[in-house]
């Protein structure tokens, strides 16, 4: 039995944006599997879904075993959230906010005081978990909102975008701790995130998603794989040039990505560049820079998601950041 | 209904522990009644007329002390629907609806923590008048059983008032709407009421617009006990018929809360 299943889980908006469109998704117990797609994409539409803060359009969806929109309260038994949204309470203590949390799950109070006091532990808090949330530090409050995710056992575990906001430290440091959860609780865990590295760092297999669509589910390697090629991006003086290139280089599948530059694919560029350049100065084209980027999860989201970014979505998805990130600070 | 006890804590201890709102709280019954009791005597410009402006009240305090609980029932209630948009805009909101806690539960617990509150503030507000020079006098055979509907109709006035501005709140996201709502329906529940002034001192047409007013009801339950103490049986007609408008009023309000909360909440 799969820990979460989707078939043809959709979502439209009643403004008519599809957020979300047709997605199947299988992911087995005890895995950590990653949603990875740029702003918009529908990740975090997918995750409410999953978690019951919203009802699909059409398909359907099962979440530890129960249907999410027949079973919902048994879903959100189970179901553990870290939203991108910071949701502790700041005039209460990080134990006061853990404490309501477990209630909530009927958690009886001596059991709830030991899975809580193994949590902050956990994730280091413990110095500082009875002081006012108010007090913390961003990657505190983060911390805390990963463990208010944990304190009834769920089976499955959401984190969306957990390291939203955070410096490049202590981003490490939360995927060690959501590493050391997954072993010790022996949970299933689905993240969502827009940071690539995040993604390969963490989770067995991926899903990209684009557009509300799934582009291509694998496990990091063999999505590197797929690839097999070196990506090379040549950027010209002007955008004629950058057209005649592309004309030029069509054996080697050169698209244009920005005005001035275009992308091509090289199964090893190592030893394609003489001949690639040699063809480039034939008509007299020398491109101003040449970047090559190996196969990583930056080139298989590339490759499958494309350069263009998602202007509308994006705006509201860092105006929120913004908004968090001033609510961090203060 | 798991996360009603553990939200109404949460509510009445984030009261507690914030000492401005806390001490601002218990200020306000006193201002009332130092403000409108003491400085506003109705009755100074015609003081032999003092006996029947007042209704048989001793002084202007005793005669207004039902109007001021219950006004100020109006505006701690306000804050319990405030209370539900800053949970929102703050995040707590998300976390509580993604548990599998009801979600009028949520809601109520704003409701149970802003009755405590006015409870709380009431009790003082009555105190204070007791103490106070010239300030509230209780009829010679005021008893326990009067204690008791007055606490009661407070109660009601309380869950009232928190229910109405929670149900408001429900669907609202931004503190600006509530505001201004707020505003807009504060003043005619204040004064085209009976909490403030007699109806033989109104205009007829707010004196008759008045009679409909919970604000009304509940001023007179608890004007009509203070001022008499044994109650003749007219008057005992016109506590109870007020006493029952406020409680089906409030019973109807709280339930249109509860499912309102259930269906439409969102974060």
């Amino acid at each position: 039995m799969y820990s979460v299943e989707t078939y043809n889980l959709t979502k439209i908006y009643s403004n008519g944006v599809k957020a979300v469109d047709k997605i199947n998704l299988q992911i087995n117990e005890g895995e950590i599997y990653g949603l990875l797609g740029p702003n918009g994409a529908g990740k975090t539409t997918t995750i409410k879904m999953l978690t019951t803060a919203l009802k699909p359009t059409e398909g359907s969806a099962k979440v530890a075993g129960y249907d999410i929109v027949k079973e919902s309260t048994k879903v959100r038994m189970n179901v553990g959230i870290v939203p991108q949204d910071l949701t502790a309470d700041e005039d209460l203590t990080g134990m006061e906010n853990l404490l309501i949390v477990s209630k909530f799950y009927n958690v009886p109070y001596g059991k709830a005081k030991e899975n809580i006091d193994k949590l902050v532990k956990l994730v280091d808090l413990r110095d500082s978990i009875n002081k006012l949330v108010g007090q913390y530090s961003g990657g505190m409050r983060r911390r805390l909102e990963l463990i208010m995710g944990l304190v009834h056992n769920p089976r499955v575990l959401f984190l969306d975008e957990p390291t939203l906001g955070l410096d490049v430290q202590t981003r490490t440091l939360m995927w060690e701790y959501i590493r050391d959860i997954q072993q010790i609780e022996n949970i299933t865990i689905i993240l969502t995130s827009h940071y690539l590295e995040e993604v390969d760092a963490l989770s067995n297999r991926l899903s990209i998603i684009n557009k509300g669509k799934i582009v291509v589910t694998g496990t990091p390697e063999e999505l590197k794989k797929s690839i097999g090629v070196d990506i090379v991006i040549l950027t010209f003086k002007n955008g004629k040039e950058a057209l005649q290139a592309t004309d030029i280089l069509k054996t080697y599948k050169a698209s244009r990505i920005t005005e001035l530059s275009i992308k091509i694919k090289s199964s090893d560029f190592s030893k394609d560049s003489q001949t690639i350049l040699g063809i480039l100065k034939e008509s007299n084209l020398e491109p101003l820079r040449i970047q090559v980027e190996k196969p990583s999860l930056d080139t298989v989201f590339l490759e499958y998601v494309g350069r263009s970014l998602p202007d509308e979505e994006g705006d509201s998805d860092s105006r929120k950041m913004m908004l968090m990130m001033r609510r961090l600070r203060k | 209904m798991s996360g009603l006890i553990p939200l109404t804590m949460r509510e009445i201890k984030k009261w507690y522990r914030n000492p401005t709102f806390f001490i601002v709280g218990l200020l306000q019954p006193l201002f009332w009644i130092a403000l409108f009791g003491s400085a506003f005597d109705i009755t100074r410009t015609a003081p032999q007329y003092s006996y029947y402006i007042l209704q048989g009240a001793p002084n202007y305090i005793t005669f207004i002390i039902g109007g001021i609980a219950t006004t100020t029932a109006l505006f701690t209630g306000m804050f319990a629907g405030m209370n539900i948009i800053w949970d929102r805009r703050l995040g707590p909101l998300g976390r509580f609806l993604a548990s599998p806690i009801r979600r009028s539960s949520i809601v109520m617990s704003k409701v149970l923590g802003a009755t405590v509150r006015i409870i709380v503030q009431i009790f003082i507000l009555f105190l204070a008048a007791l103490l106070i020079p010239s300030g509230l006098i209780l009829p010679k055979n005021f008893n326990i059983l009067d204690v008791l509907i007055i606490a009661v109709t407070v109660l009601l006035i309380g869950i009232f008032f928190a229910s109405l501005f929670s149900a408001i709140a429900i669907r609202i996201t931004r503190q600006e709407t509530i505001m201004g709502i707020v505003n807009l329906v504060n003043l005619p529940l204040m004064f085209a009421s009976y909490a403030l002034f007699p109806k033989n001192l109104m205009a007829p047409w707010i004196g008759n617009i008045a009679q409909y007013n919970p604000v009304s009801w509940s001023a007179i339950i608890i004007r009509t006990i203070i001022i008499n103490g044994k109650l003749s049986q007219a008057q005992w007609n016109t506590v109870l018929n007020n006493f029952v408008y406020l409680l089906l009023t409030t019973l109807f309000v709280v339930v249109i809360t509860i499912i309102l909360a259930e269906k439409e909440i969102r974060n």
